[in-house]
């Protein structure tokens, strides 16, 4: 019977924290913002367009494995915590791309288009929402 | 219609036998294996554990899962 997954970190454990934390993380956001900057100034639909369009997108997994694997390390409460936290953030993500996609018909773009590129780091604020929700109810 | 949270809440002596041996949440946390919020949710009531989680809580303390964890009424069990 394993009660738990809560267990004291090793040196080697602490590397990947590191890693999991900082290191990826950060090569992720280099490798976003390049992209950004960089595919405006190529030309569109070009190799070079799609070399750049793709590059953050292996940083962006190794965060997403990075988390899977922070919840598998967490005990039965995180655990429902996250879950909680996702119930509430998923509905949510799904009505701002749903409203999203709606005023786009209606002509209501913005200054720039509600592109999905745009759209979500607005996503991450449903999910920080629900997670802090979810503790508050738990402490 | 009642959910099964209205029908079988329940308390729980951890904060009673932990205080008896003088174990502070953090120790309590770390002999059963799980985080320092887990115990207070526990003790708190805010939070019931697995059943796993439970047996090991009864476990550490020598006691009989009943003898820490019991239904708060049995007036508002779920009737079969």
């Amino acid at each position: 019977m394993n009660a738990s997954t809560v267990t004291e970190p090793g040196p080697r454990a602490k590397k990947k924290s590191l890693a999991s934390y900082i290191v990826v993380p950060s090569l992720f956001v280099v490798a976003y913002f390049g992209a950004r900057g960089g595919i405006e100034n190529v030309e569109p639909r070009s190799g070079a367009a799609l070399a750049l369009a793709l590059l953050p997108v292996p940083f962006l997994a190794l965060l997403i494995w990075g988390y899977v694997r922070a919840v598998r390390r967490m005990d039965e409460l995180g655990r429902r915590i996250q879950l909680e936290g996702l119930a509430f953030a998923f509905p949510i993500a799904l009505l701002i791309v749903f409203t999203a996609g709606l005023l786009d018909l209606a002509g209501y773009h913005g200054e720039q288009n509600w592109d999905l590129p745009r759209l979500w780091p607005l996503m991450l604020l449903p999910y920080w929402g629900g997670i802090a929700l979810a503790h508050r109810r738990y402490s | 219609m009642s959910s099964i949270d209205d029908t079988v809440a329940m308390k729980n002596r951890l904060r009673v036998l932990r205080a008896e041996r003088d174990w502070s949440q953090a120790e309590l946390a770390e002999r059963l294996g799980v985080s320092r919020q887990t115990v207070n949710a526990i003790e708190t009531e805010k939070y019931d554990p697995s059943l796993p989680l439970a047996f090991a809580v009864a476990r550490l303390f020598e006691l009989r899962i009943e003898d820490v964890f019991q239904p708060e009424s049995a007036s508002t069990r779920a009737k079969p």
